[in-house]
């Protein structure tokens, strides 16, 4: 290392900047990006023309991988038999199952009707294979084949066969990214199946999956309890598995408790994922919350006005947001009975809280307890 | 032997440059993920102690710009490592190159062990916050590969001998 050729010589007389001022402006350069990239959208084409630009790099880099997934597609005859067969038996179990589940999703239905209630079984959805994975190991970010042109748009659910895998965060026209429920950027509403006690879900950024902090230190939760999605916030449909809890410890010297859970979703497993349609919720929810807020505008005397003049707003927009999949007709019948907007406005509020945190940040547990805005059922009169 | 050049070397630069961000993202499995090397810090520790005379400190910081939008990184998290682990590199190029290459690739630990520092602080300041001791990882993977990154690039530079 020692016998380096030494043609190089330091100019005598440099012009311009000096290194040490260069790298400085470099340095002060890049703070400014990061500042500006973490207060708002104005890098966000310059993100886009870089990664645009990038594109052959990424493929490039992805042959490795695809060469070693054909290597492995290579097998014998026995194995695929043995597969078909176990595949066979599955599928046989799983469409006795399927069958039963018809019919109690049509009582459930009835049951609901009953109840006045508008909550829906989202029946919408679409494969997505899985193209890249963010190659950060603290950054649990999936790229997916579908974007804005199947109707993929953020905060949309990501599920696998085994519970939630995460939400879409950025839409290009191709091609989407999701972000994973282990990220440590990335927090759910859920519900501990056992005993319906709400709470959130925090990635924790490595393999060992999602935290419950903040859990009142005499919350009923114990390890093997089954966590599942809560429709609370409005991105996610209700009562998809979502973790088990494998461990539960007071904080010391704090007064609650935090639980620990591996996610159900098998999540770097597999190359397919299931975009689930929420939107006729969340369409709901944003149009009661639309409404709310020109309730509040608008003066007491001409409340009752204003509730007529916007019940045709919220019924258009589930209707717009079911077009563009290919099943959407039967997802959301939005003429439900009179009673439908009430029911949807406690989900409202919380729709709103999140929408305004945008990404999953550490701002969702605001969200999740009960929504600061009332809204106004007396004025709301169809 | 003669002196490589002045084409080559820039062609050799940015080959090993875009090699360097091929490795970067060749998927690893998951076990080594957290291990992988921190291949563009160590290409640009090389060429800006084997070629002071090739500019570092513009590439390094595109290169970090290109890092931060694969990896989904804040814009510029990169970018300022790799000028940071630059600057530090080319200034005390002189102390680097008195060693024998072992020494080298212990003293260029610092340079490694700031760098992972950098990219946890500035996941802490944008409340990206996975705390784990693996993060450290990458500092020890880096050091054991400098001498065969050096070894390698040597070779290529002159497979005849060793005469400069």
């Amino acid at each position: 290392m020692n016998s380096l050729h030494d043609s190089y010589h330091r100019p005598l007389f440099p012009r311009g900047p000096g290194f040490g001022l260069r790298t400085l402006f470099l340095i002060g350069l890049s703070l400014t990006l990061i500042f500006y990239d973490m207060r708002g959208d104005t890098l966000k084409p310059a993100r886009a023309w870089t990664a645009y630009a990038l594109t052959p790099v990424i493929w490039l880099a992805a042959v490795p991988a695809r060469l070693v997934n054909l290597a492995r597609g290579i097998d014998t005859r026995n194995s695929l038999e043995q597969e078909n067969e176990t595949l066979k038996a599955q599928q046989f179990v799983l469409s006795a199952q399927l069958s039963k589940m018809e019919a109690l999703e049509a009582e459930n239905r009835r049951l609901r009707e009953l109840l006045a209630s508008s909550a829906q079984l989202p029946d919408q959805v679409l494969v997505a294979e899985i193209v890249a994975v963010n190659q950060d190991p603290y950054r649990h970010q999936i790229t997916l084949n579908r974007g804005s042109r199947d109707g993929i748009y953020i905060g949309q659910a990501l599920v696998d066969a085994h519970g939630v895998m995460g939400q879409v965060v950025d839409v290009a026209p191709n091609s989407c990214k999701a972000l994973l429920v282990t990220d440590p950027d990335h927090g759910m509403p859920v519900e501990i199946n056992r005993t319906g006690l709400q709470t959130i879900a925090v990635g924790l950024g490595d393999e060992r999956g999602l935290r419950l902090p903040f859990l009142p230190s005499n919350a009923d939760i114990k390890n093997g309890d089954l966590l599942v999605s809560s429709s609370l916030g409005g991105r996610f449909p209700a009562g998809y598995p979502v973790g088990i809890v494998y461990d539960v410890k007071p904080v010391a010297g704090e007064h609650f408790m935090e639980a620990y859970a591996y996610p159900a979703a098998k999540l770097n497993q597999g190359r397919q994922a299931l975009l689930v349609w929420n939107r006729g919720a969340q369409a709901e929810a944003e149009a009661a919350a639309a409404a709310e807020r020109a309730a509040v505008q608008e003066d007491p005397d001409a409340a009752v006005r204003a509730a007529g003049a916007d019940a045709p707003a919220a019924a258009t927009p589930p209707a717009a947001t079911t077009s563009p999949g290919p099943t959407g007709a039967a997802t959301t019948p939005p003429t439900a009975t009179p009673a439908a907007p009430k029911a949807a406005t406690p989900n409202g509020g919380a729709a709103a809280g999140t929408a305004q945190a945008e990404a999953p940040k550490p701002a969702a547990p605001k969200a999740a307890p009960a929504p600061t805005r009332k809204p106004d059922p007396p004025a709301r009169k169809p | 032997m003669s002196r490589p050049s002045p084409q080559a070397v820039w062609a050799a630069f940015l080959l090993s440059l875009i090699v360097g961000l091929l490795l970067q993202l060749v998927e690893l499995p998951d076990s080594l993920s957290a291990a992988r090397p921190l291949w563009m810090p160590l290409m640009l520790s090389y060429w800006a102690l084997r070629e002071p005379q090739l500019p570092s400190l513009i590439p390094a910081f595109l290169i970090g710009l290109m890092l931060d939008v694969l990896y989904a990184a804040p814009f510029g998290q990169h970018a300022l490592g790799l000028v940071v682990v630059v600057y530090l590199v080319v200034r005390l190029r002189s102390f680097f190159i008195m060693f024998p290459l072992w020494q080298a690739t212990l003293a260029l630990i610092p340079a490694w062990v700031l760098y992972c520092f950098l990219m946890f602080w500035i996941d802490g300041a944008t409340n990206h916050r996975p705390e784990i001791w693996l993060r450290w990882l990458p500092a020890i993977s880096t050091t054991l590969f400098w001498p065969l990154l050096w070894s390698v690039m040597e070779l290529i530079r002159q497979p005849g001998g060793d005469d400069d």
